[in-house]
């Protein structure tokens, strides 16, 4: 970790805006004074589940908990392997862990595709295999058909980490629906947020219905339960995901015509991606590895800009290395030593959008 | 629950700033609740279940280890010596009426540490426990998901004498903000872990990257998920404002409706409850079960919902099984969402 100088940034990585109707909604539930899970829960889940396009959405408390509750269902338990990337936020190795589980890495395609490898997730499918999970990377669809093909001959469940990825697809039909289950977050910085929230949708009836009944303590000592408060916030602001992911296509676009020109980065993913993507955040990835601190601390400290990194390997983490030692997966490193990502906010302006490129072109020139 | 002007304009105060994640109110919310409490540390978390499963983390029920808990306890605390990956040893009550197990006294090897349940908000004798815990190299957990403004015989809040205090702030609970929780503790080490633990055991959280305090993180343990947001916590300050006032209402309520007992219904402690007790329930204990079923109907019929003793673990302590089948138990919680007075709920009771 780099020392960094603690200055606010004048232009963060995400900026969430709340609007005076997503206040009103929330406000109905106060004074109503019912907030635990009820009907604004059960409201929300039909909503998501019908623009979704699948059966249930069980709304919980975490996107952590939708993939816990996920590999449950799936049934892993001790003995049980699950193929995750590494490149993903940690909740998604957790959470076979919770289960007793031994989750099991598999490395990226590469700088332009920063999903799993499928090639590398079939070479890794063993007797106490029991699920493989694929991340939505930014709002990019993962090779699911494949994997679900995969899994279905293999007798496997695929369970899509869609924290990235509400109302993203792959040709017709939308992410988090190709699988077993789908996880998505609510998480402040996402696409469709409400502070911490999270949901598991699947067509399955028995799925649901395990994800229902243990997502309250009663069942396994687990409290995975959104209150009403959130889901209001969610319902009101569901309305609007298609007009914010439309703003976020449009920035997305600006940005990468802009990149193509300047030299030392790879913008992942193609150009005609960006349609169907839900543009979560704009990942790029220098070419050389030993930039990527230079460049953030750069942008900050020169121009108060805020950026992140997607991710550091899972499987470099001190608790996992100390659990998991000798692991190898070259691109996942190498990506995790050279991706930057860029602010990005549905309503971010062109000014501040050249602002972002204009100190990045800076950082790489110096 | 009815929520007042003060408690709706915080939660929408943080709502309409656009930070939701853990941040500056959380920091406020801990500050004043330790305050109140009288602790060091003061922890908010996702809910009640959250507090315990981490606080049997951090005492170490794993792994073999074994924490020891009331057979008449709520399913947070039955289950979180397991949740945290080690077993349970489940103490029967001594008394139908006075629903109470000597957790220490069920203490056996590989016990790591007791939960001390503070059912429906009656407080336990937690100075007396804790003594004993230190002595014997205990760890005692307090389990407060009931009992937020209950206060000990020496006037400490319930929550506060043992390593580990954990309250629930779910909806219906005094203080209660929808769903979520608190872990109090005097003890550095333990705040740390479950500080830590909370948030994926991550070294710098989403607020501290957007202030320019930390540009990545490690993860150091295997964590979880069990924030609290911004909105909650603000609601969660401005709601301990009140809880004196919302304490004596709820005393008042149980007292009016445990003085309505037909013939054949006595209450639990049936001495009284202690004088720092904050009713989350009114517990009414029937001479047999079909007593117990009738006076149940007649609640059900005024919709007041009649529970009995949580209990998940419950079928193998014959004393606890019997006070859940004899047992109705009135949730003050839920008689308030329902805009039920305590004075409906008595007149019910008596003519039941």
């Amino acid at each position: 970790m780099t020392a960094v100088t603690g200055t606010p940034p004048s232009l963060p990585l995400f900026d969430l805006r709340v609007l005076p109707e997503d206040v009103e909604a929330v406000e109905a539930v106060y004074r109503d004074g019912r907030l635990g899970m009820g009907e604004r829960v059960a409201a929300f889940e039909a909503a998501f589940a019908e623009q979704l396009g699948c059966r249930h959405a069980v709304a919980l408390s975490s996107c952590t908990a939708a993939l816990h509750l996920a590999y449950l269902a799936a049934g892993v338990g001790p003995g049980d392997e699950v193929i995750v990337p590494s490149m993903t936020f940690a909740a998604t190795a957790n959470a076979v862990l919770y289960c007793g589980g031994t989750p099991v890495f598999a490395d990226i395609v590469g700088p332009h595709d920063l999903s799993v490898d499928p090639d590398h997730v079939e070479a890794l499918v063993g007797p106490r295999t029991k699920a493989v999970a694929a991340v939505h990377f930014g709002g990019y669809a993962a090779p699911v058909e494949r994997l679900a093909a995969l899994c279905a001959r293999e007798g496997l469940a695929l369970v899509e980490d869609a924290a990235h990825a509400p109302s993203a697809q792959l040709g017709d039909r939308k992410l988090g629906t190709f699988g077993f289950a789908g996880a998505f977050s609510f998480f402040s910085n996402k696409v469709l947020p409400c502070g911490e929230g999270g949901l598991l949708a699947t067509d399955d009836d028995t799925v649901a219905a395990h994800a229902r009944k243990h997502r309250s303590p009663a069942a396994a000592g687990l409290n995975y339960r959104m209150d009403e408060p959130r889901a209001a916030l969610l319902l009101s602001r569901l309305a609007r995901l298609e007009d914010d992911i439309a703003l976020r296509r449009v920035l997305v676009r600006r940005y990468r015509e802009r990149l193509a020109q300047l030299d030392g980065v790879i913008v992942p993913y193609r150009d005609d991606d960006v349609e169907l993507s839900s543009c979560y955040v704009m990942p790029i990835v220098l070419d050389e590895v030993g930039r990527q601190s230079a460049v953030r601390r750069a942008m900050r400290e020169r121009h108060a800009i805020q950026t992140s990194l997607l991710y550091p390997a899972v499987h470099e983490f001190t608790a996992y290395r100390e659990r998991f030692p000798g692991i190898s997966l070259p691109r996942t490193e190498r990506l995790a030593r050279t991706e930057v990502t860029l602010p990005l906010f549905p309503h971010m302006t062109d000014v501040e959008q050249d602002r972002v490129l204009a100190a990045l072109a800076e950082a790489l020139a110096s | 629950m009815k929520l007042d002007e003060a408690e709706v304009d915080a939660a929408l105060g943080a709502l309409s700033s656009g930070w939701l994640t853990m941040g500056p109110r959380i920091q406020a919310f801990e500050a004043a609740a330790a305050e109140r409490l009288g602790v060091t540390h003061a922890l908010a978390v996702s809910s009640g279940t959250a507090a315990l499963h981490l606080a049997c983390v951090a005492a170490g029920v794993r792994g073999g280890r074994n924490a020891v808990t009331s057979a008449l306890a709520g399913p947070e605390a039955a289950w979180a010596p397991r949740t945290s990956g080690g077993d349970a040893v489940v103490a029967d009550v001594s008394d139908v009426l006075v629903p109470v197990a000597d957790v220490l006294r069920a203490a056996v090897p590989g016990t790591a540490a007791v939960i001390a349940s503070h059912l429906t908000g009656v407080p336990a004798d937690a100075a007396a426990l804790r003594a004993a815990c230190d002595a014997r190299g205990l760890v005692l957990i307090e389990d407060v998901t009931d009992a937020l403004g209950a206060t000990l015989a020496d006037g400490r809040p319930a929550g506060c004498a043992g390593h580990m205090g954990c309250f629930s702030l779910a909806d219906g609970r005094l203080g209660g903000v929808g769903e979520g929780g608190l872990v109090v503790t005097e003890d550095d080490e333990l705040a740390a872990r479950v500080k830590s633990l909370r948030s994926h055991a991550m070294t710098s959280v989403t607020w501290d990257r957007h202030r320019g305090h930390a540009d990545s993180y490690d993860i150091v343990d295997i964590g979880f998920n069990y924030r609290m947001d911004e909105p909650r916590a603000a609601l969660a300050t401005a709601r301990l404002e009140r809880l004196e006032a919302l304490t004596k209402e709820r005393r008042a309520a149980a007292a009016e409706i445990r003085a309505a007992v037909p013939a054949g219904v006595t209450p639990a402690w049936p001495d009284g409850l202690p004088t720092g007790a904050a009713p989350q329930a009114v517990a009414l204990v029937a001479s047999d079960e079909a007593r117990r079923d009738a006076l149940a109907a007649a609640l059900e019929a005024h919709d007041v919902a009649a529970g009995t003793w949580p209990g998940v673990f419950a079928d193998a302590a014959p004393i606890a099984a019997e006070a859940r089948a004899r047992t109705v138990l009135i949730d003050l919680g839920a008689v308030e969402t329902a805009g039920l007075g305590a004075a409906t709920v008595a007149r019910v009771v008596a003519g039941a």
